[in-house]
């Protein structure tokens, strides 16, 4: 111990006693009882149906990318879930507590959350939205997108593929028990240095963050390194750079930018761990210390982070407005070039997160010039979208209606933005709830990609679509609650509400809180809408066609639905920049393959699985500061990943005559179908 | 409604129509004084400029989807995807508006630089010389002193009008945000260094200032009282805070500085206030001097709360 910690410690148990159990506070029984039930009814059903053996077989131990890409959606749909319950308890208790009147409930005196209890509600909000959402969703999306769009047979590897995912899940697992055991951090998703410091936080709640973090985040880069070779490597032939739909152009720039940008977190959070158990002084105030340094680092990571998560977005608008206004994109080579500008100049932009801070005048007229550049090509790519739709045969699906609104929220998100970029503006409304609001706007155009592209890609995977009616109302539902929660909140910045208060001061901003707070309502509808879409398309199934919108133009939509599990039945030959719509006007859309060739596609493997419990293990170790758990896990870790570099034959071949057969009875190949055991290759050349 | 109203109804119309009350509880816009006059000022020009852009592109993005649905058999141009002249004005014209906004904005860097803002040197009469008064943000109180008049208020923070503030900022445990909204520039206060801020009011008036910076447990009740009244006034006030019977000094200061949620901001005045405090406060945390939070006082700060003004138990 070369820190001093508050409370006890053992040596098998480290820092954990039963009073980290919160047995007495009603919500957390609440939540525990809601999260027991959910998982009694999931394990239920598996031992149930005997579909646990199917599960280890087909989805854990997996390392096809759509599977992969759909468990990573998944994971990300449920922390959206807990990051959005998590939201309606900031408002709730933000409409309860204002004014000095205001009654408490449950032991606070205003509203019914102790600040300690908010403190950590909009902590995990925002590390839950951003981290555990959000970036899964878009990961997902790019693992399931990304190889069929370019026509190859999976990513570049397949295993290190599942070992990020099963990190990332690992992390968003250490979150989801910091609700249980212990506390979150209280310091902000951010980690506002010198509070994560341990004078100023004693408990564990800043672990959990920092260790969540981390083990995430290096998930993030092994599948940002992954995404990178795939698109550079494995292309179909015909395809050349300036052939790449638009989607895969941001998906490289985004991992570009994923693959630089997280080791500098990881670095950042490395040295707030020396910190904290070491007793060093990086970012402490005093002794040397330099918490500036810590926020630049956070910063350095984290303005990137922000294209890293938008510009995927851009891609899915990108490929939705082409394929419903039956045209080409317009201006695809300045489309590709603004997606590097904006990648390229979202590097030099992280200063403007605190101009507040006391910088010179002319180096914060640096990044206010930078951060206004970003404009440019952002208006480019809107004018691009717009001049799609231009002269077009619009058919307005969902996936359209999203898009097009995504490109609203961009407007409305990039005109605060802008104002923000300007310090005269700035330093009125810094750190207050219209800074908020702006970026929740961006935020919501995210959002807004992801549903359009979940729409708009589903029958891919599934082979049949969501059902319209209800993705409509989900729609309208989500619009109508952004609108109440987002406009109000801006108002409230310009009436100087500062950001994370659970006690609001003035008691006229009363109506404001109350239009946050129905909006909050109509979320609560378009989560219900939701569910109930994805149990109406279940229920119905109809069937979709390979090129399930009929005026898809990528690569995607060439090959069956549901997508066979080895994607191409032969790996196709490239002519256009959109090949299906090049194939359908030579009337070649329905020419079979002549013949079938072996493919080669790798083995499941239980390994990545099991690292992603001990890392989840190690970094539950970390957080309780139980020594022999997390060098037990880490050492196990070590172990197995040199064993598995000893397999040299790996994965099996799929014969011509096999694939001639699934092809003619596409069903039984499909990605969600049942496979038949296949030997692996060391064990076929044995024989 | 006045006319003042008119010329902003563009930028809060809907938010009015949501809020359903004046315009009063929307402090930003009504700037006080020359600095917020101009942060205003720019906020409107930025504002304007951008809508050159915003609103032609959100017209466009309403229209064309309206116009090219398939049931109205518009004009369709299945293979159309580029043309010179709009590739070249989709950049030229973001480029303009931005170089526009960059003009102003630099323009606006230097007039309101909280560390010397450029509006100020032509606003502020030359007779008097600035008044100084130097913040200290603890957890989680704002302690204003007054070198000059040695005295030092807790969260209430009283200026001559019409006299020139210059601020100095420091924290003794985490940043905070000094914040007045229609009065100061944002600037973040911080422990082992120093800010500065500076601010001139010409008329009386009441003001409410925040911390903008999260900082723990007792964050939301770090507003403060902020009083702009007559010269003459002011020196009334600082006479009777001369003569109060509390004294600060850094013992007393240390004190003081331990963790503490002053629920209501509940006002202190002291007298005799140790020269050199300030920089005393600023040392001290370079030297590694922290107030630590008790682990029991962010934990059991609820049950504490509704006994009004609790202390934390010294601990350091």
């Amino acid at each position: 111990m070369h820190v001093d910690l508050q409370g006890p410690w053992s040596p098998l148990l480290g820092r954990l006693t039963l009073g980290a159990i919160p047995y007495t506070n009603p919500i957390l029984i609440g939540t525990f009882i809601f999260a027991a039930t959910i998982a009694l009814i999931v394990v239920g059903t598996v031992l149930y149906f005997r579909k646990l053996p199917y599960l280890w077989r087909e989805w854990l131990t997996t390392v096809d990318h759509k599977k992969i890409g759909v468990m990573y959606i998944l994971v990300g749909l449920v922390m959206l879930f807990r990051g959005f319950i998590d939201g309606v308890m900031m408002r709730t208790q933000q409409v309860l507590a204002d004014g000095p009147h205001s009654a408490g409930y449950l032991g606070a005196a205003h509203g019914y959350l102790p600040p300690y209890h908010f403190d950590q509600v909009y902590s995990a909000h925002g590390t839950i939205m951003l981290i555990f959402a959000v970036t899964p969703i878009l990961a997902g999306l790019g693992n399931i997108i990304v190889p069929l769009q370019i026509g190859a047979r999976d990513m570049a590897f397949p295993y290190l593929n599942a070992v990020s995912l099963w990190l990332t899940v690992a992390g968003a697992a250490l979150v989801m028990v910091s609700l249980f055991v212990g506390d979150f951090s209280n310091a902000a998703w951010v980690g506002l240095m010198p509070l994560a410091e341990l004078p100023y936080n004693p408990g564990v709640g800043v672990d959990y963050w920092m260790w969540a973090l981390q083990i995430a985040s290096i998930g993030t880069t092994f599948n940002a390194i992954n995404i990178i070779v795939t698109i550079v490597k494995m292309r179909a032939p015909g395809m050349g750079w300036f052939r790449l739909p638009v989607f895969t152009w941001t998906m490289l720039s985004t991992n570009i930018i994923g693959l630089t940008a997280f080791p500098v977190l990881t670095v950042a959070l490395a040295l707030l761990g020396a910190d904290r158990y070491l007793g060093t002084h990086f970012f402490t105030a005093g002794l040397g210390g330099n918490f500036m340094l810590y926020i630049d680092l956070f910063w350095i990571w984290g303005h990137p982070e922000v294209y890293f998560l938008m510009l995927p977005a851009f891609g899915v608008f990108s490929e939705v407005i082409p394929t419903f206004s039956e045209k080409p994109l317009f201006g695809y080579i300045t489309m590709v070039a603004a997606t590097f500008a904006i990648a390229g100049i979202g590097w030099s932009v992280w200063a403007h997160h605190f101009f507040t801070m006391g910088l010179a005048p002319n180096s914060i007229a640096f990044f206010s010039a930078a951060t206004m550049l970003v404009g440019i090509p952002t208006g480019v790519k809107a004018f691009n979208w717009l001049f799609t739709m231009y002269r077009g045969r619009l058919t307005i699906t969902t996936p359209m209606l999203w898009s097009i609104t995504g490109i609203v929220l961009l407007l409305v998100g990039g005109l605060t933005g802008m104002m923000l970029s300007a310090p005269a503006i700035d330093y009125t409304v810094h750190n207050s709830v219209f800074v908020v609001a702006h970026f929740h706007c961006m935020v919501l155009a995210i959002s807004a990609g992801i549903f359009s592209a979940v729409v708009y890609w589903w029958p891919k995977v599934f082979g049949f679509k969501l059902d319209e009616r209800n993705g409509l109302a989900f729609y309208w539902a989500f619009v109508i609650g952004s609108v109440l929660v987002f406009v109000p909140m801006f108002g409230l910045g310009l009436a100087g509400e500062t950001r994370r208060l659970d006690y609001l001061y003035d008691p006229q901003w009363m109506p404001l809180l109350i239009a946050e707070e129905v909006g909050i309502g109509f979320y609560f509808l378009s989560v219900l809408f939701f569910l109930r879409m994805l149990y109406v398309s279940l229920r119905d199934r109809v069937p979709a066609k390979g090129d399930a919108w009929e005026t898809g133009r990528t690569l995607e939509w060439m090959t069956h639905t549901p997508v066979p599990f080895y994607n191409f039945a032969v790996t196709p030959q490239v002519h256009s920049r959109d090949e299906l719509a090049w194939r359908r006007a030579n009337g070649l859309e329905e020419a079979k393959p002549d013949r079938y060739v072996p493919i080669h596609m790798p083995s499941n493997t239980g390994v990545p699985v099991i690292i992603g419990l001990l890392a989840a293990a190690f970094g539950f170790g970390l957080i309780w500061r139980i020594w022999w758990l997390s060098g037990v896990s880490l050492l196990a870790i070590m172990v197995l990943v040199i064993i598995r570099s000893f397999n040299k034959n790996e994965g099996y071949i799929l014969t011509a005559a096999e694939i001639e057969a699934m092809e003619n009875k596409i069903e039984t190949a499909s990605v969600i179908a049942e496979q038949p055991k296949r030997l692996p290759l060391s064990e076929v050349e044995a024989h | 409604m006045n006319l003042r109203f008119l010329r902003y109804f563009g930028l809060c119309a809907p938010l009015l129509m949501l809020g359903g009350c004046s315009t009063d509880v929307f402090r930003l816009f009504h700037p006080t004084g020359p600095v917020a006059d101009a942060e205003y000022r720019y906020t409107l020009i930025l504002v304007g400029v951008m809508m050159l852009i915003i609103l032609p592109t959100l017209a466009l993005t309403i229209i064309f989807p309206l116009r090219y649905r398939k049931a109205r058999k518009a004009a369709y141009a299945p293979d159309w995807s580029h043309s010179l002249g709009i590739e070249i004005a989709a950049w030229g014209v973001p480029f303009l508006i931005t170089a526009v906004l960059i003009y102003y904005s630099f323009n606006g860097i230097y007039a309101v630089n909280p560390y010397n803002p450029k509006i100020l040197d032509s606003a502020a009469s030359t007779a008097t010389a600035p008044l100084k008064v130097d913040v200290i943000s603890t957890d989680w109180q704002w302690l204003f002193i007054y070198p000059d008049q040695h005295i030092a208020t807790i969260d209430d923070l009283v200026v001559p009008a019409g006299r020139r503030v210059d601020l100095r900022l420091t924290s003794t445990s985490v940043m905070n945000a000094f914040y007045i909204p229609q009065v100061a520039a944002m600037m973040d206060a911080m422990p082992a260094m120093y800010t500065k801020d500076a601010f001139l009011v010409n008329k009386p008036g009441t003001f409410t200032g925040f911390s903008g910076e999260f900082s723990g447990a007792g964050f939301s009740w770090m507003h403060f009282a902020t009083r702009v009244v007559p010269t003459a006034d002011f020196e009334n006030w600082v006479n009777q805070v001369q003569a109060s019977p509390k004294q600060l000094d850094y013992t007393a200061f240390q004190k003081l500085a331990q963790p503490t949620v002053n629920i209501g901001a509940k006002p202190s005045y002291f007298s005799h206030v140790a020269p050199g405090l300030f920089d005393k406060v600023v040392q001290a945390a370079m030297h590694g001097v922290v107030y630590n939070v008790p682990d029991s006082l962010t934990k059991g700060v609820a049950d504490d709360e509704g006994k009004a003004g609790a202390k934390a138990p010294a601990h350091s």
